[in-house]
This record gives structure tokens, C-alpha cells and sequence, in this order.
């Protein structure tokens, strides 16, 4: 009989720890991270793009150097700043993270505003196809980066909602997560100064 | 009140209503058509070649293209329309994602190409792009709406072809996937068997149990419905009296249980549906 009882307990716990968020608080942790490396993915894309297109400007506005070369140091800044998805949950670390990507935006969106001034430049066909990738993997990421905050919002949420709070606080100890916000600069159209 | 001012007090408010929404972002427009023009840009001519050759692309390939035209953006971000369209009318397979849209903002003088994960590869924000650039921005630029579309769209259709083979059309079954059907019904196998072992000698407690039991294992696996719990309370119940009173009295090895299988809802083939494909931002955007 006492084997018995032990059985029916096992599975009595087993079934309140589903009923508690154990399982789900995993399953949307797990979506926050599968979101994060999205976000991830489509900033390595942007990242990828810069070469060939410093390269295509250089060839028609060469004495731009000073914008030319703040895209390269504001690329390898954000290429340098990483962040591991055990940190997505540390402010600082996203912060940091954020500041070097959006300082790569920023400085992409100076180059094109250079870019504007060559007429020749933005009637070469190379460089057309570089901007329109490049416009493709910015919709992208903000497409990405909607879709991490959603996800997270949706985890903060779980680990303060009872009884899911307490399986957190006594079994699980999982993080809440930082949201990846929009740069205010990026929000604002590049201003063209005469 | 009289009758005449109710009539008229009911007809501000349904005009009151309709404003607040129409002062909203654009609603996404029902799925009725390959070729959805709202905007009134095409010929029925053109709008029956282009529905003729989308359908022949789904015949050979599976691949999903849709056209919406609409008259404005009322405000709006373009590529934000065009994810909400695309995400609702769920364009392409599902786990192929090979769908795409065609969107043209007439009044905007916007259009976009939105492409789904699966066509990525061939359909490139490049391509679509160059599609928008090329193909379509001249004959818009002339007014030739219809010549512009076919064109774009026959673009459209040589860059994604070839990516993906249509399929016999199999019944897809909505629901969950065969590990939670038969992780469920292992563990109901195994509560059930332990359940027995200790209630056969009293059929009530084991109906108790069993109606305590089946919800909560069905939340964990099926998800949480007021619904499913009322079933899984009344299954449980007679499931476990049943159990006792049948399998009390015997000394056996195993309980084999016939678990849940997924009720296959088979999509009627009527009109155009999308299919479930998933779009995450690829495509390009331009004007005329």
C-alpha cells in the first residue's frame, strides 16, 4: 500500500507542476530565446551587407571618408558587442547591446543621406540593389525585433501571474527579460542639411 | 422618445461608430481572391488572367501569390500593412511558407512585394526590388495599371518557380502534433493502471479520482479550455467507474488505452484560402 500512495503522489505532483506554468514558463522562455536569435540573425544580415556597400560609395563619392569611415568603426563596435541569451534578462548588457547596433543605424543612415548627393551614384545599379537589401534587412529586423517583444512580453507576463509566480520563485528562477527597443533615432527620418 | 428619434438617435450612433473605425488604420480586407481589387485599378480582363495563371502556379507548385490593391494607407507604415495582410491571410503552405503578395497602395502611389520565409531563397528583397523598379514602376508611371500588374506578377511567378513541387493535397489535420496524442495517452494508460490497481475495490473512489485526474492531465497536454475541463471531468468520472467495475476484480499485466486521436477537419475546396505560410518582413517596397 505504501508504494501505492508513493505513486499517486508522484503523479499528483507531477500534474499540479503542469498546472502551475512548469511546462509553460519553459515553453515561453524558449520562445523569448528562438526570438532573440532571430533578432540576432537579421542584425548579422545588415552587418554583412556594409562592405559592399562602403566598396560601391567609395567608388563615386571617395572624399566622404569621414562618413565612409564611421560606418566601418560603427560596424565592427556592433559586430564586437554580443550578447549571450542568458543576459537577456541583465539591462545593462542589453543596453550596451543596443547602443552599438544603434550606432551602426545611425551612421547607415548618414551614408545614405551622403549617397543622396550623387547623382551618378544613385543611378548605379549595384548600389540600388544594395539599398533595396539593405531596406529589405531593416524591415527585417524590425519585423524580428517586434516579434522578440512580443514574446517577451508575453514571459514577464507568466512569471508574475499566480500560481505560475511561485513555481518561479521556488523551482525554476527563471529571469524576466529585457524588451529590444526601437532607436529613437532610427524612428526619426534622417535630417538633410544644405 | 418616439419612434421617429429612436431611428435617428440609433442612426448617429452606428454613424459614430463607423467614423471611430474608419479613422483606424485600414482594416485587413477579407480574403476572397487571388486577385483582391479593391482599389478598382484592374480590367476584369486582367483580373481573370492573373487569377488563370496564381491558380496555375498552386496547381504545379504549391506556391501561393496573392494582389490586393486598396485605395490608401489612411496613415498607416506600408510595410506594416503588408506583414498584417500577408500574416492574416496566411498566403503559402504551411511549413513550406512558400507565399508572397503583391500589394498596391493606389491613392499612396505605394506598392510592395511581401515575401514568405520560404521563398526568400528565390524571391529576393533583390529580386522584388528589381521587379518593382523594372517591371512594374514604368508601366505604373504610364497609368498602364493592368500591363504593370501582369507584368510584375509574371516577374513574380519566374522568380519563385521551380522553388517547390505541389503535393497529392492531403488532409491536414488541425490540432495537436502525434507526440502530444501519444504522450497523453501513454499517461492515461499509466494513471488509469494505477488508478485501478488501487480503487478496484471501490468503484466510486475510482470515478472521484478519475474526475479529478483527466482535467488536470488534460490542461497539461491539450491546453487550458472551460470546455475541454467539462468533458475531461465527465469522461474521468465514468472512465474511472467504468475502469474499476470491468478491470476491478482481475489480476492483469497491462492496461492498453485507446488514448485521443485528432479529429481530421478536412478543408472544403471552395474558393481561394491561404494556407498557412508564415512571412517574416522579406520583400522590398517602392512607388511610382
Amino acid at each position: 500500500m505504501p508504494r501505492i500512495l508513493a505513486t499517486l503522489l508522484f503523479l499528483l505532483t507531477l500534474t499540479t507542476l503542469g498546472g502551475c506554468g512548469y511546462n509553460e514558463l519553459q515553453t515561453k522562455e524558449e520562445a523569448v530565446f528562438k526570438a532573440w536569435g532571430d533578432v540576432e540573425a537579421t542584425l548579422q544580415r545588415r552587418g554583412d551587407l556594409i562592405p559592399n556597400l562602403v566598396e560601391t560609395v567609395k567608388g563615386y563619392a571617395a572624399h566622404e571618408a569621414q562618413t565612409l569611415e564611421a560606418v566601418i568603426s560603427a560596424r565592427a563596435k556592433a559586430t564586437a558587442v554580443t550578447i549571450n541569451p542568458k543576459d537577456l534578462g541583465n539591462a545593462e548588457a542589453m543596453a550596451r547591446f543596443q547602443e552599438a547596433q544603434g550606432g551602426l543605424s545611425s551612421a547607415l543612415g548618414r551614408l545614405m543621406v551622403v549617397a543622396e548627393r550623387y547623382p551618378d551614384l544613385k543611378a548605379n545599379q549595384s548600389f540600388l540593389d544594395l539599398q533595396t537589401q539593405l531596406e529589405g534587412t531593416e524591415n527585417r529586423i524590425n519585423v524580428a525585433r517586434q516579434r522578440y517583444n512580443t514574446m517577451v512580453e508575453e514571459f514577464n507576463a507568466a512569471i508574475r501571474l499566480f500560481p505560475a509566480n511561485l513555481t518561479n520563485k521556488f523551482l525554476l528562477n527563471l529571469q524576466r527579460k529585457e524588451y529590444f527597443k526601437a532607436e529613437e533615432e532610427a524612428k526619426q527620418a534622417p535630417k538633410v542639411k544644405f | 422618445m418616439g419612434r421617429a428619434t429612436t431611428i435617428r438617435f440609433l442612426a448617429t450612433l452606428l454613424l459614430l461608430v463607423g467614423a471611430a473605425c474608419a479613422l483606424a488604420a485600414p482594416a485587413v480586407p477579407p480574403l476572397i481572391a487571388r486577385v483582391n481589387d479593391q482599389a478598382g485599378m484592374l480590367s476584369p480582363g486582367a483580373r481573370q488572367q492573373l487569377e488563370g495563371m496564381l491558380a496555375d502556379l498552386e496547381r504545379s507548385d504549391s506556391t501561393q501569390i496573392a494582389v490586393l490593391t486598396i485605395d490608401s494607407l489612411d496613415g498607416a507604415v506600408l510595410e506594416e500593412f503588408s506583414l498584417k495582410v500577408a500574416e492574416t491571410w496566411k498566403i503559402g503552405q504551411k511549413g513550406k511558407d512558400n507565399g508572397a503578395l503583391l500589394l498596391i497602395v493606389k491613392n499612396d502611389r505605394k506598392l510592395r512585394i511581401e515575401t514568405g520565409y520560404g521563398l526568400e531563397g528565390r524571391l529576393t528583397d533583390l529580386q522584388a526590388g528589381r521587379i518593382i523598379r523594372d517591371v512594374i514602376r514604368p508601366h505604373f508611371r504610364d497609368g498602364d495599371f493592368d500591363g504593370g500588374t501582369l507584368a510584375g506578377v509574371t516577374a513574380m511567378i519566374a522568380a519563385v518557380r521551380g522553388e517547390y513541387q505541389a503535393e497529392e493535397q492531403s488532409t491536414s489535420v488541425r490540432g495537436h502534433s502525434q507526440d502530444d496524442i501519444f504522450g497523453l495517452g501513454v499517461f492515461l494508460a499509466f494513471a488509469l493502471f494505477t488508478m485501478v490497481r488501487v480503487t478496484g475495490r471501490w468503484p466510486k473512489v475510482s470515478a472521484v479520482l478519475g474526475a479529478i485526474l483527466a482535467p488536470v492531465v488534460g490542461t497539461m497536454f491539450l491546453g487550458f479550455t472551460w470546455l475541454m475541463l467539462l468533458a475531461m471531468i465527465a469522461i474521468g468520472l465514468v472512465g474511472g467507474f467504468l475502469f474499476a467495475l470491468i478491470f476491478g476484480g482481475m489480476r492483469f499485466g497491462g492496461v492498453s488505452s485507446g488514448g485521443f486521436s485528432g479529429g481530421g477537419f478536412s478543408s472544403g475546396d471552395s474558393g481561394f484560402s491561404g494556407g498557412g505560410g508564415g512571412f517574416g518582413g522579406g520583400g522590398s517596397s517602392g512607388d511610382w
